[in-house]
């Protein structure tokens, strides 16, 4: 917090000082400094590009009702499966995961008033739109094909559109390295005292192991798509066997952040899980510190497991075997967690809200996501599975099953929090039956698809098709299912709106959660915390009294604490975002 | 559920581990059990094909990985997705419940940790032992190659060289042959983009990336018809680059490799050109040429993936072919029938276009008529 110049009312607190609240819609909700409300910012965006990019993924799936390919050229369905990865991944659930979840919830569960640097926080968010521009503009120049991994040679062949894929990565690059720079400082000087390492929530811990990759990993992506850059535009050989350069080594710089990336979407979700399956069970997180630490060592981990994309894609034989062992050793620190989280509910009093059945439906798909990456790790079976269907069953049970489940669950349980109301839960609780069936029917058959032989990214199947006659059945299915999550969305977009008028009066704690934010009114007012709480105890035991002092809201039974000094809102970081 | 928070909240109390706790462990256990019999012992061919007949002799080593990783997966996953379903039921808030009970205030189990650490990593451990096996025996397993002929990747075929034939093997129009019972060497590389060559059956792939030869190494065993993909994206018709492989006995193998060689001694004579017809070769052009060259014929710069061919006998900015030769109409069938490497890009020869003798002539007589 700034050392303002108002005048000092208290001397043991001197960083509380004078500034108005915001007032005027564009002042609160456009050109705002607050964490929570750039949180909304990310979420209205991110939710948006997600029904945009989920829409391709939608087309993707019904151009493969039919083996020869149902409804569109195969450069358009190469377009589409392209532009569905790439926004997915950048666009969509890096910014919903870290900006929208972690933006909110974050500060407020450190006792925080803000991020160490909001002004660097804002002009990370508006670079999000920028980039996003960047990169649907592509398909006016024909859009990029080669998948969302662009491997070149084949994505030099995109021309502008490519070179425009590059610089929207490059540039949602640089927004995810400052988040990630913004948090860790966030967390690691802004906690609320007493808030030792051991007391911080789980969600945080989540949030600094994230901010570690996203700081350290996304500069090696920049460097990857930067000479990617230049060999479009000015025709640079780094990547042309021809002329001295090395197709492989996209692949080792794309994968040294790519890898970490999956990561950077996936612990987030394990810090939701972590909060919500302890509220909702009505105990302790069972393992505290082996969940915490576990989410430590899977971000350092992260970083030495890149090469097993590239088992058979020109890695040297004797390399495949660090990277094998590396990749099987990362799923024990998984393994703990998914057991942890398992043993959180034995002994439990379990109260089936919208989140908790999200947080339950994910224990078994991202569970399921994970043991078939323990397949995929294994070199002389990935020799056999690489790049086929298995591969995008895989990874959409970890990402949808895994990521999006977390994000699903963080959802309904932050929103009374961050608007007052809280979300129907008929409405809340059928879109989970209709996204878990919907995925699992969806991305189940497409494990077994690919062991018989169906490659990923086939705009048509027509010799597979003769040779398994049962492959445009499954295919069918896939579609059929994932209308169901097309369905789910619809449910919990109308919940979102519906629920901010029509929604139950949440309360300062409507769940009997024990983390800080539940200590604060709902919504939080714009400073977050009158005084700052002190922190004595650990967060999630359900049979003591809360850990806290100071963290009475009561703003008239403080009056010489008077206002509270805030950063004043300016749009320009939104310019140098942009 | 509790709005605040009660200063003694009632604890609630569990009997053992749960009623029904060791039934339902006893369920799971049947259950995993009866998965594990079913992928060691049950027809998995419906997800890998040919398992119970192996096609080649990796194809059983990488199985029977396969295997040992479906059933502990298995059974991890039965174990968790049963254990969270049980406790779901059996410690769910019931409506009779006082608004302040809690559940059982454990924070850990230093014991259980410390099983459910080691033995994952003895299972990981016992796996990497069975991987580096089986990764050994792929990487030098098999003994002096019969065989090595060299598979190159194209936009969207597969060319295959074999030794002592002069002229190559196209997967648009061929399949490609391998002798059964003897170890092979197959040696990848690409002329243009990254592509994979895959055949399900035999389990293994490599990836033909242009500047780097990689091999695969295996003895085929099952003679037999199986579809070869490439699984790497290559372009826009990556999906339609397939071919086919044909695993028969060395005997037929090496009559169906003299036979090639001994056609190949008998073509390659000069074409009759004198009766090609402009029309026919338009129309040809349309159907074969066009995919790469510009149709209708445009100047040498408007490149797609070849160079224009219009004023191909009069350019002056271009007065040689792409050969370095006169653009004279037995240079131009040369290119068609021979196809053509250089810095500009490759074209494949008149086997993998499928060009008849007429096409040719009727090519050439369209081309020189674009004056």
């Amino acid at each position: 917090m700034h050392a303002g110049t108002g005048t000092t009312h208290d001397a043991h607190d001197v960083h509380d000082h004078i500034h108005p609240a915001p007032e005027g819609f564009i002042r609160k909700y456009v050109f705002s400094l607050d964490h929570k409300v750039i949180g909304f910012q990310y979420f209205f965006t991110g939710v948006f590009l997600l029904l945009i990019a989920g829409s391709f993924a939608e087309l993707v799936r019904l151009q493969l009702t039919k083996p020869e390919g149902a409804i569109m050229s195969h450069n358009a369905y190469n377009e589409m499966f392209t532009m569905h990865g790439t926004a997915m991944v950048w666009m969509v659930l890096i910014p919903l995961v870290t900006g929208a979840i972690g933006n909110f919830v974050m500060p407020l569960q450190i006792g925080a008033r803000d991020v160490a640097f909001p002004w660097l926080n804002m002009a990370s968010f508006w670079i999000l739109p920028v980039a996003a521009l960047i990169l649907f503009s592509s398909m006016l120049f024909g859009g990029p094909h080669a998948g969302w991994t662009e491997y070149p040679p084949i994505s030099l062949a995109d021309g502008t559109a490519g070179a425009l894929w590059c610089m929207a990565i490059f540039v949602i690059g640089i927004s995810s390295t400052m988040t990630g720079l913004n948090f860790m400082v966030t967390v690691m000087k802004m906690r609320a005292p007493g808030m030792t390492w051991t007391r911080m929530p789980l969600f945080v811990w989540a949030t600094f192991a994230t901010a570690l990759m996203n700081m350290i990993a996304t500069v090696a992506l920049s460097a990857a798509v930067g000479a990617l850059f230049l060999a479009h535009v000015f025709n640079v050989p780094f990547f042309d066997a021809a002329r001295g350069g090395s197709p492989v080594l996209f692949e080792h710089m794309f994968w040294f952040y790519s890898h970490p990336a999956v990561y950077i979407f996936i612990i987030p979700a394990f810090g939701v899980i972590s909060e919500v399956l302890p509220t909702f069970a009505r105990k302790p997180i069972f393992g505290y510190k082996m969940i915490a630490f576990s989410s430590m060592a899977i971000s350092i981990l992260a970083f030495t497991v890149w090469a097993h994309h590239m088992f058979p894609s020109g890695l040297a034989p004797w390399l495949q075997l660090p990277f094998m062992i590396l990749t099987y050793a990362i799923g024990i620190p998984t393994g703990i967690k998914v057991f942890s989280w398992m043993a959180t509910l034995w002994g439990g009093r379990i109260h089936y809200t919208t989140a908790m059945l999200y947080a339950m439906g994910f224990l078994i798909t991202f569970t399921f996501g994970g043991i078939t990456g323990i397949f995929l790790a294994s070199v002389p079976v990935d020799l056999h599975m690489h790049g086929t269907y298995f591969v995008v069953g895989h990874f959409h049970y970890v990402v949808a099953g895994g990521a999006v489940m977390g994000f699903l669950a963080a959802i309904p349980y932050w929103y009374p929090k961050a608007t007052g109301r809280l979300m129907s839960e008929r409405i809340g609780q059928l879109s989970f039956w209709l996204f878990f069936w919907g995925l699992n029917g969806t991305f189940l058959p497409m494990h077994w698809l690919g062991l018989e032989g169906m490659p990923r990214r086939y705009a048509s199947y027509i010799d597979f098709a003769k040779a398994n006659p049962d492959a445009q059945f499954w295919n069918q299915f896939e579609t059929v299912a994932s209308f169901l999550m097309v369905a789910s969305f619809a449910l919990l977009v109308f919940n979102l709106l519906w629920s901010i008028k029509h929604g139950k009066i949440a309360g300062i704690n409507p769940w009997g959660a024990r983390t800080l934010e539940w200590t604060i009114s709902s919504p939080p007012p714009y400073y977050n915390f009158k005084k700052l709480p002190h922190v004595y105890g650990r967060p999630y035991d359900f049979d003591q009294p809360l850990p806290y002092a100071n963290t009475d809201n009561e703003l008239d039974q403080y009056p010489e604490y008077g206002k509270v000094l805030m950063p004043i809102p300016t749009p320009a970081p939104v310019g140098a975002g942009a | 559920m509790a709005q605040t928070q009660s200063p003694n909240p009632k604890v609630v109390r569990v009997k053992g581990l749960g009623r029904g706790f060791w039934p339902v462990t006893a369920l799971l256990t049947v259950l995993s059990l009866a998965c594990a019999w079913y992928f060691l012992f049950g027809s998995i061919d419906w997800i890998m094909p040919g398992a119970s007949q192996p096609v080649a002799d990796r194809a059983s080593d990488v199985d029977g990985l396969f295997k040992f990783m479906a059933v502990f997966g298995t059974a991890i996953l039965i174990y968790v997705a049963g254990y969270v379903i049980y406790f779901g039921i059996e410690f769910r808030a019931r409506p009779t419940d006082p608004p302040d009970l809690v559940g059982v205030p454990i924070h850990d189990s230093p014991k259980l940790e410390l099983w459910w650490t080691i033995l994952p990593t003895l299972l990981l451990a016992a796996l990497t032992a069975l991987s580096i096996n089986v990764w050994y025996k792929i990487q030098f397993g098999v003994g002096a190659p019969a065989l090595t002929m060299e598979v190159v990747g194209h936009q969207f075929y597969f060319e295959y060289r074999y030794p002592g034939l002069k002229t190559s093997v196209f997967s648009k129009t061929e399949p490609m042959h391998l002798p059964a019972g003897v170890p092979v060497r197959i040696l990848i590389t690409s002329a243009d983009v990254i592509h994979q060559f895959w055949v399900p059956e035999i389990r293994l792939k490599q990836a033909a990336v242009p500047g780097l030869v990689q091999n695969l190494n295996y003895t085929p065993l099952r003679p037999g018809t199986y579809d070869i993909a490439c699984s790497e994206y290559c372009g826009s018709d990556h999906s339609l680059m397939q071919g086919q492989l044909i695993i028969e006995p060395v005997a037929a193998f090496n009559k169906w490799l003299d036979n090639k060689e001994k056609a190949a001694a008998t073509a390659g004579g000069t074409v009759n050109l004198a009766n090609g017809s402009a029309a026919a070769g338009k129309a040809t052009y349309s159907q074969k040429c066009a995919a790469c060259h510009s149709d209708p014929p445009a100047p040498f710069d408007q490149k797609l993936v070849g160079p224009g061919l219009l004023h191909i006998t009069d350019d002056p900015a271009h007065p040689a072919l792409v050969t370095g030769k006169p653009p004279t109409p037995a240079n131009i069938a040369d290119i068609l029938q021979n196809g053509f490497t250089g810095p500009i890009g490759t074209m494949p020869n008149r086997q993998a276009n499928a060009l008849s003798d007429k096409d040719v002539a009727d090519l050439v007589a369209y081309l020189v008529s674009l004056k």
